[in-house]
């Protein structure tokens, strides 16, 4: 397996919480800036529907 | 030059080392997988990307 002699230089006991640290940090990163800059999460965890999408109304034809 | 008996400086053996490496990537794996579903899920029943 690629990379599997890397516990030979790195201490499991290093390696594996630094690993998981940086997955688990980033994860709750990325979630938390959606949480922070959208409108949607609040609304959706407040029981609000989501938008329904809509065609954007067509212009009123003017007479040429 | 590879000796599969010898103990490197962490304390495990070349084996061992593939070993530890093997679960932490089966773990990943089933990480991802679960992770995957979630997303999949937040998609279909949230406004996400709606």
């Amino acid at each position: 397996m690629i990379y599997g002699k890397m516990w030979c230089v790195v201490k499991p006991s290093v390696g594996i919480p630094l690993f998981l640290s940086a997955v688990a940090i980033g994860s709750f990163s990325v979630h938390l800036a959606i949480v922070s800059n959208t409108t949607w999460v609040k609304g959706f965890l407040n029981g609000k529907a989501p938008a329904a999408v809509t065609a954007p109304a067509e212009a009123p034809s003017g007479k040429k | 030059m590879s000796d599969h008996q010898k103990v490197w400086p962490t304390g495990l053996t070349e084996a061992e080392s593939e070993e530890v490496h093997r679960q932490l990537i089966q773990g990943t794996q089933i990480f991802g997988m679960i992770a995957a579903l979630a997303h999949l899920l937040a998609y279909i029943y949230s406004p996400w990307l709606k």
